[in-house]
C-alpha cells in the first residue's frame, strides 16, 4: 500500500511519519513497562540468591599486636582491646589516637583474656583463680545533626577465688546491671559457680553486692565453659567428649549429651536457645533443647556445620541474627548460618597466628586480632536465613520436636528465628486450587457442553450474560458472603451441604425423567434447552429439602454435631473457615471461566462433523462425547488450565475464607494459607529490602511465573486449534 | 449424561443468582426499620429490640429467636438469643422507640424525660412530640461544627504547618537569621490567636450540642441519658405507617451514600469510599486508555506481523491471567518506595521522614491498577480494530488517503466501540479489584478526601478509602462481625451495582459492534 510520492503533501507525509513514531513509541512502552513488572521482580529477588561477601582485611593503624578480645562499638567508631598484658585499651577508629587505657590484671594469663560483646565485657584472670572485668561503655551525643560516641571504660570489677592449690582452667562471666554470674573449672575436677548480685536501694542509691558462691564435682575434666544469655543456663565440653548444661539456679545435676571431641569454643546463639560447639577437628555442631517424646526438653545435637580444617578456637555469634563466624588458629575463617546449616562464606585472615574475633554488634565488620596486627573485615550478609534450603528445606528450628515445614516470619522479639519456608504456602496453594477444581470443572465443563450443544440460541443469549454477570462479581465480594455468611451455614448444616453431593446429581437425571413424562402439550414447541426451568425448580426444591433435614440428621446420626463427631472418629479438625468454603467461593470466580472457554472451544468445533456424527445414527450424547469432545479437547484444556490460574492467585476470597493458617495438611475441613494471602497479609509490615520483603517478592515471582507459563500454554494450544478449525 | 449436564448448568444459574438474590435482599433490608418488640420471659425479664432471626436451638429440640437488643453502653452485647420456651409474651409498645446515637450505636427503648438545662421540660410519650424538631436543630449545629472544622480551622492548621515547614528550610540553608523568620514567627503567632477563636467558638457550638438530654429508659427500667446533640436519630418504630416508615428509608440510604463513617466504620456512610472509588477508577481509565489504545493500534497496524508480534500478543493476553496480588507488590515496590521515595528525596526532603510520594497513595494505586488492566483494553482495541472490514480499508486507501489517515477518519472511528468495550471493561476490573491495593494506598479511615478545596486541589498523594476494601475491613477487622453485617452486604450490593452496570454497559457495547459487522463479511 505504498503511497505515490509525488502527489502526497509535505504536510501530509510529516504527519504519517511522525504518527507512526508516536504509535511505535508508545507501544513499545507498554510492551516494555509490561516486560518490566518481571525484570523488577527479578531485580528485587536477585539478592536473595547473592552469596554473603567479605571485604579485604584493612590493617588498623594503632591496634596493639597480641590482642586477646576485641570490642567495638556499633557505630564503629572506636575498639577496645584487652592486651596480652592485661591492659584494656579504647582506641579512635579513624584515626588510631588511644582514648583511655586501665589495667585490669597484672600477670594475667594470655589464654584466660576474654571479652563478652553482648554485655560489652574484657575480662582477665590468671591460674590462681584473679578475675577483674571492666565494662565499655558507648554513650551517644548529637552536636547539631554530628553523631558523637564518647566511649568509657568503667570501673574494674574484682573477684578473688580461694583455690587452695588447684588451678583455674577456663571460665565464664555474664555480667547485667543487676548482677553477674561466673563459672569457672579447677584443676581439682570441681567446678566453682560464683553468683553476684547487686542490689540498689532506690532512696539511697546505694549499692549493695552479695556473692554466693557453690562448688560441686563433675565427671571429667572440663576444658570449656560457657554462659548463655540472661544468665539461665551453663554449658561445660569436657575432654573426654560430653557436654553438660545446667540450670544457673540450679547448679547440681547437669544435663549431659555426647559431644564427638574435644571443644575448642562454646558460644549461644541469639535469644540463648542455640549453643554452637566448635571442636578440636574443626567440626561445629548446633545443641538446643528440642521438645522431646516424653513432654522433656532435653539437651539435642542438632546438626552439624561444614567445619574448619583446623582446630576452633574461636566462635563469634551475630547480636542480630543466627549468623555467627569461626575461626582456627591458622587463620582460617568462615560464615555459617545455623537455621539453615550453611556455610555462607569462608577465607584466610591476614598472615599470621589469630588470636581473638571481635564481631560489630551490627554484624556489619568484623575485626580480627593476630600476630600480625589487628584488621578490619567489611561484612556483608544481609539475607543469610535465604537460600534453597531455607525456603523449600525441612529445617529442625530452635523450639520445635523435629525438622519441619514452616512458614513464620516474625515474632514478638526481635530474638526471633524467622521460619520462611515457602513448602506450606505451596501446599496451601495446591490444596486451594484442588478443593475449588473438584468443584467447577464438572460444573463448568458439564455446563459449556449443555450450553453449546443442547440450547437454542436464543436461550443462550440469557444464559451467556448470566455467566459474565457471574465473572465479574469482585472477589472481595464472594470473599465476604462465603466467609461471613457461607461458613457459618456450612458448620450448621454440614450434613446437608455434603448430601447435596449425591443428591443433586441424582435429582438431575429425575428432573430429565420428568420433563419427558410431562403432557407433550407442555413441551411441544418450546426451544430447546426449556427443560433447565423444571431443572432448576427441582434442584432448588432439593436443595431446600437437605437443608432442612440436615439437622435432624446430625441429631440422630452425628450426635448433634458433626465436628465434635468428626474429631472424635476421625481425629480430623473443623474449622469454620475451610477448604470446602474457599472451594465454594473460588468455584464462583473459575466456573464462569472455564464454562465460556470451554464453550467457545466447543462451539467452534466445525458443525458438519457433528452432522454427519448424527447423520450416521448416533444419539446426540454420542455425537457430544466421539466427536465434539476430542474435537475441543485441546480448548478444553486450555479451559481448565486458565480456570487453573485464576484459582493459583486469587487473593481476597482466599484471605477471607479460610482462616489463613500456614499448615501442611490436605483435610478439606480445615483453612489454608496460600502464596497470594500471604504477600497480601505480610507485605505491608515487611520493611523494604529486608528478607521477608524479599521473600515475599519471590512468592510473587513465583506466581508470576506459574500463572504466565500456564496461561501462555493455554493461549499457545488456543490459538492452534482456532487455526486448525479455521483451515477447515 | 446429558441430564447431568444440565442439571451442572442449572446449579451454576441457581448459584448465581441466589447470590445476587441473598446480597440484595441483604443489602436493601439494611436501611428498613422493622419494628421493635418487647419480649416478656418467664423468669421476669423483659427484652426490647428487633428480631433477626429465628433459627433452630443448637443441640436440642425448638426454636430460639435472635434480638438485636442495641444498648451496647449497658449490655456490652449486640444480640441476645432466646429460646421460644422461654417467651411469655410478646408485644410491640407504642411509645417505644430506637434512637441512633454519635457513640455506642443504637439504643432501644422509651423516652422518659427531655431535660432542658436541669429544668423538665417533657416526659413520658410527649417527649416524642419534642424531639424531631429539636434533633434537626442539632444536626444544623453539628453541620456547622463540621464546617468549622473542614473550614476555617483547617486552614489554619495548613497554614501554620507551611510555616512550620518554610522555618524548617531556611534553618536547613542555614538562613535561620534572615528576615523572613520574624515575619514568619509573626505569621504564625497571628494564625495561633486565630486559632484559639476558632476553638472557643467550637467549644460554644459543642455546648449548644448539648443543651438539652434525653432521658431514656431501656427495657429493664435502667436510665440513660443521651445529650440531644449526639442523637442522630429518633424512630418511634411500632407507630410508623408506610409513607414514613419509606421516608425513612430514603434518610437511612440518603446517610449511606452521602455521609462519613462514624464509630469506626460501622455506623454512618461510606461517601469517602464511594468517592475514593470513582476517582481512582477514573484515574485509571485516564492512564490505560491511551497506552492500551496505542498498544493495540501498533501491534495490529503498525507492527510487521511476525514472531515479534506473536509473541507480545500471546504475552499480553497470559498477562491478564496473572493475579492481581502480583501486580500490587510490583506497585508497592516500584511506584511507591522507588518513584514515590526518589520524588521524596527530590521535592519534599522538608517533609521527610514523614512520607509524600513515598508511601501508598491514589495515584500509586490507579497506575498499579492501569497496569494489571491494559491488556484488557488491548485485546478489546485489537478485536474491534480486526473486525473492520478490508474493504473500508483499501476503499480509504484507494482514495489516496495515508496510513494515518485511514486509521485516524476510517478504522479507529470504525473500531471505537471495541476501544470504549475495552476501556469499560478496565474500569469494571478496576473496580472490583481490592488484593493490589492493599498494599498500594488503601486506607481504613482516610483523613480527607484527595479533592478539596485546598491547592492544588486534587492530592495524588493521599490514602483514600474504596468500597472493596471497606467490605474486607469492616467485615472483618470490627469488634463485633455479626452486627455490622448488614452494613457490609449494602456495601457490597453497592459494589456489585456498580460493577455489574459497568460491565453491562461493555456488553453491549460489544455486542452493537458484533451485530454492525456481522453482516459485512470479514
Amino acid at each position: 500500500m505504498t503511497q505515490p510520492r509525488g502527489r502526497t503533501s509535505a504536510r501530509r507525509l510529516w504527519a504519517e511519519r511522525g504518527a507512526a513514531r508516536l504509535v511505535g513509541a508508545g507501544g513499545l512502552a507498554v510492551v516494555a513497562s509490561l516486560a518490566g513488572i518481571l525484570v523488577f521482580l527479578l531485580v528485587e529477588v536477585a539478592p536473595l540468591l547473592g552469596s554473603s561477601t567479605l571485604g579485604a582485611p584493612s590493617p588498623l593503624a594503632g591496634g596493639e599486636v597480641g590482642a586477646r578480645a576485641l570490642l567495638v562499638d556499633p557505630h564503629r567508631t572506636h575498639l577496645a582491646e584487652l592486651g596480652e598484658d592485661g591492659f584494656a585499651r579504647l582506641t579512635e577508629l579513624e584515626t588510631g589516637r588511644e582514648r583511655a587505657r586501665r589495667r585490669l590484671l597484672d600477670g594475667a594469663d594470655p589464654s584466660l583474656l576474654r571479652g563478652v560483646p553482648e554485655d560489652r565485657l574484657l575480662i582477665a584472670a590468671d591460674r590462681a583463680g584473679r578475675v577483674r572485668w571492666l565494662r565499655v561503655d558507648w554513650p551517644l551525643r548529637y552536636e547539631g545533626r554530628e553523631r558523637v560516641v564518647e566511649p568509657r571504660l568503667s570501673g574494674v570489677e574484682a573477684l578473688d577465688l580461694e583455690l587452695s592449690g588447684s588451678e583455674l582452667l577456663d571460665y565464664a562471666l555474664r555480667a547485667d546491671p543487676d548482677g553477674a554470674s561466673w563459672v569457672g573449672a579447677l584443676s581439682s575436677g570441681e567446678v566453682a559457680v560464683v553468683s553476684i548480685e547487686t542490689r540498689t536501694n532506690a532512696f539511697s542509691g546505694e549499692t549493695r553486692r552479695q556473692t554466693t558462691e557453690t562448688r560441686f564435682e563433675v565427671d571429667g575434666r572440663i576444658g570449656r565453659i560457657a554462659i548463655g544469655p540472661e544468665r539461665r543456663y551453663a554449658y561445660a565440653a569436657t575432654l573426654e567428649g560430653e557436654l553438660l548444661s545446667w540450670a544457673l539456679d540450679r547448679p547440681s545435676a547437669p544435663e549431659r549429651v555426647e559431644l564427638p571431641g574435644r571443644a575448642g569454643a562454646l558460644a549461644p546463639l541469639l535469644g540463648g536457645r542455640s549453643l554452637i560447639a566448635g571442636l578440636a577437628d574443626g567440626r561445629l555442631i548446633q545443641y538446643f533443647r528440642a521438645p522431646g517424646p516424653d513432654g522433656g526438653t532435653p539437651l539435642t545435637r542438632i546438626r552439624e556445620f561444614p567445619g574448619l580444617s583446623g582446630p576452633v578456637f574461636a566462635i563469634a555469634p551475630s547480636q542480630r541474627d543466627r549468623s555467627f563466624f569461626a575461626a582456627d588458629r591458622g587463620g582460617e575463617i568462615a560464615l555459617f548460618h545455623s537455621t539453615t546449616g550453611q556455610r555462607l562464606w569462608s577465607g584466610r585472615a591476614p598472615s599470621g597466628e589469630l588470636f581473638a574475633l571481635g564481631l560489630a554488634p551490627r554484624a556489619n565488620a568484623l575485626y580480627v586480632a593476630g600476630s600480625a596486627g589487628t584488621a578490619a573485615l567489611e561484612v556483608h550478609n544481609p539475607h543469610p536465613e535465604a537460600g534453597g534450603g531455607g525456603f523449600f528445606g525441612r529445617i529442625w528450628y530452635e523450639d520445635y520436636p523435629r525438622p519441619e515445614y514452616v512458614w513464620q516470619s516474625t515474632g514478638g522479639s526481635d530474638e526471633f528465628e524467622p521460619k520462611l519456608s515457602l513448602v506450606p504456602l505451596l501446599v496451601g496453594t495446591l490444596k486451594g486450587t484442588l478443593y475449588t477444581l473438584l468443584l467447577s470443572v464438572p460444573l463448568g465443563l458439564l455446563g459449556a457442553i449443555y450450553v453449546s450443544q443442547f440450547m437454542h440460541p436464543n436461550l443462550q443469549g440469557v444464559v451467556k450474560p448470566t455467566v459474565e454477570i457471574m465473572a465479574s462479581l469482585p472477589s472481595v465480594v464472594l470473599g465476604f458472603v462465603a466467609g461471613l455468611w457461607l461458613a457459618p451455614r456450612l458448620e450448621a448444616f454440614l450434613p446437608g451441604m455434603l448430601a447435596m453431593l449425591f443428591v443433586l446429581p441424582a435429582l438431575s437425571i429425575a428432573a430429565g425423567s420428568l420433563w419427558r413424562a410431562l403432557p407433550a402439550r407442555w413441551t411441544h414447541g418450546r426451544h430447546e434447552g426449556s427443560e433447565l426451568v423444571l431443572y432448576l425448580a427441582v434442584l432448588v426444591l432439593g436443595a431446600a429439602v437437605c437443608l432442612e433435614l440436615s439437622p435432624s440428621v446430625e441429631r440422630a446420626v452425628f450426635g448433634g454435631s458433626v465436628s465434635t463427631w468428626l474429631r472424635e472418629t476421625t481425629g480430623l479438625v473443623y474449622d469454620q473457615r475451610n477448604a470446602i468454603v474457599a472451594g465454594i467461593a473460588m468455584g464462583f470466580a473459575v466456573i464462569p471461566i472455564i464454562l465460556s472457554l470451554a464453550d467457545d472451544a466447543l462451539s467452534n468445533v466445525p458443525p458438519d462433523l457433528s452432522a454427519g456424527s448424527l447423520a450416521l445414527g448416533a444419539t446426540r450424547w454420542q455425537t457430544v462425547a466421539r466427536i465434539v469432545l476430542p474435537a475441543a479437547s485441546p480448548g478444553i484444556f486450555a479451559a481448565v488450565m486458565i480456570g487453573l490460574g485464576r484459582a493459583v492467585g486469587e487473593t481476597m476470597i482466599v484471605l477471607m475464607a479460610t482462616g489463613n493458617t500456614p499448615l501442611l495438611d490436605w483435610s478439606a475441613f480445615n483453612g489454608f494459607r496460600t502464596l497470594s494471602a500471604n504477600i497480601a497479609v505480610e507485605i505491608p509490615e515487611a520493611p523494604r529490602g529486608g528478607t521477608l520483603y524479599r521473600t515475599l517478592f519471590l512468592a510473587a515471582l513465583v506466581l508470576f511465573a506459574l500463572t504466565f507459563t500456564l496461561n501462555t500454554a493455554a493461549e499457545l494450544v488456543r490459538e492452534r486449534l482456532r487455526r486448525r478449525f479455521a483451515d477447515d | 449424561m446429558t441430564r447431568l449436564a444440565a442439571g451442572a448448568l442449572a446449579i451454576c444459574l441457581a448459584l448465581v443468582a441466589g447470590l445476587i438474590v441473598l446480597i440484595a435482599a441483604r443489602g436493601l433490608g439494611y436501611f428498613w426499620q422493622s419494628p421493635i418488640e418487647l419480649f416478656e420471659l418467664a423468669d421476669g425479664t423483659r427484652v426490647l429490640g428487633e428480631v433477626w432471626n429465628w433459627e433452630p436451638r443448637p443441640g436440642g429440640a425448638g426454636r430460639r429467636v435472635r434480638l438485636a437488643v442495641g444498648n451496647r453502653d449497658l449490655t456490652g452485647a449486640d444480640f441476645r438469643w432466646i429460646d421460644e420456651s422461654e417467651i411469655l409474651r410478646r408485644s410491640r409498645p407504642e411509645d417505644a422507640g430506637v434512637f441512633e446515637r454519635l457513640e455506642w450505636g443504637k439504643f432501644y427503648g422509651f423516652p422518659a424525660q427531655l431535660l432542658r438545662g436541669d429544668r423538665i421540660a417533657a416526659s413520658g410519650a410527649e417527649v416524642w412530640k419534642e424531639i424531631r424538631p429539636l434533633l434537626a436543630e442539632k444536626a444544623e449545629v453539628r453541620a456547622r461544627i463540621a464546617r468549622l472544622h473542614g473550614g476555617e480551622i483547617d486552614d489554619v492548621n495548613r497554614e501554620l504547618e507551611r510555616i512550620r515547614i518554610e522555618l524548617r528550610q531556611l534553618r536547613r540553608r542555614g538562613l535561620a537569621d534572615s528576615e523572613r523568620t520574624p515575619i514568619l514567627e509573626a505569621e504564625r503567632e497571628e494564625y495561633q490567636r486565630r486559632y484559639e477563636a476558632h476553638l472557643v467558638q467550637l467549644r460554644e457550638l459543642e455546648d449548644e450540642l448539648l443543651a438539652e438530654t434525653l432521658v431514656l429508659r431501656a427495657a429493664d427500667g435502667s436510665l440513660v441519658r443521651l445529650p440531644a446533640g449526639h442523637a442522630v436519630r429518633a424512630v418511634r418504630a411500632n407507630r410508623l405507617r408506610l409513607p414514613q416508615r419509606l421516608g425513612l428509608y430514603a434518610s437511612r440510604l440518603a446517610e449511606f451514600l452521602l455521609d462519613d463513617p462514624r464509630e469506626s466504620n460501622t455506623e454512618g456512610g461510606i461517601f469517602p469510599a464511594i468517592f475514593g472509588t470513582v476517582m481512582m477508577v477514573f484515574l485509571t481509565s485516564l492512564a490505560v486508555a491511551p497506552f492500551g489504545v496505542l498498544a493495540a493500534i501498533y501491534l495490529r497496524e503498525y507492527a510487521r506481523d511476525g514472531a515479534f508480534v506473536r509473541l507480545v500478543r500471546i504475552s499480553v493476553n497470559s498477562l491478564a491471567g496473572v493475579p492481581s496480588i502480583v501486580f500490587g507488590v510490583f506497585g508497592l515496590g516500584f511506584f511507591v518506595y522507588l518513584v514515590g521515595g526518589s520524588i521524596d528525596q527530590l521535592f519534599y526532603p522538608d517533609r521527610l521522614p514523614a512520607p509524600t510520594f513515598g508511601t501508598g497513595g491514589i495515584l500509586w494505586a490507579s497506575l498499579t491498577l492501569a497496569l494489571l488492566t491494559v491488556p484488557v483494553v488491548i485485546v478489546s482495541t485489537e478485536e474491534g480494530l480486526t473486525s473492520v472490514p478490508r474493504g473500508v480499508r483499501e476503499g480509504s486507501f484507494a482514495l489516496g488517503a495515508t496510513k494515518f489517515e485511514t486509521l485516524r477518519r476510517v478504522i479507529v472511528p470504525a473500531a471505537l466501540p471495541g476501544v470504549l468495550t475495552g476501556i469499560i471493561l478496565a474500569m469494571a476490573r478496576a473496580a472490583g479489584e481490592v488484593a493490589p491495593l492493599m498494599i498500594v494506598g488503601m486506607v481504613k479511615l482516610a483523613p480527607s478526601l484527595p479533592i478539596d478545596a485546598h491547592f492544588p486541589f486534587v492530592h495524588l498523594e493521599r490514602k483514600f478509602m474504596h468500597l472493596g476494601f471497606h467490605i474486607y475491613d469492616v467485615g472483618f477487622q470490627s469488634p463485633n462481625v455479626e452486627a455490622v453485617q448488614p452494613l457490609v452486604f449494602a456495601t457490597a450490593l453497592l459494589l456489585i451495582l456498580v460493577v455489574l452496570s459497568t460491565n453491562l454497559a461493555a456488553i453491549l457495547l460489544r455486542n452493537r459492534l458484533r451485530r454492525k459487522y456481522a453482516s459485512s463479511g470479514v
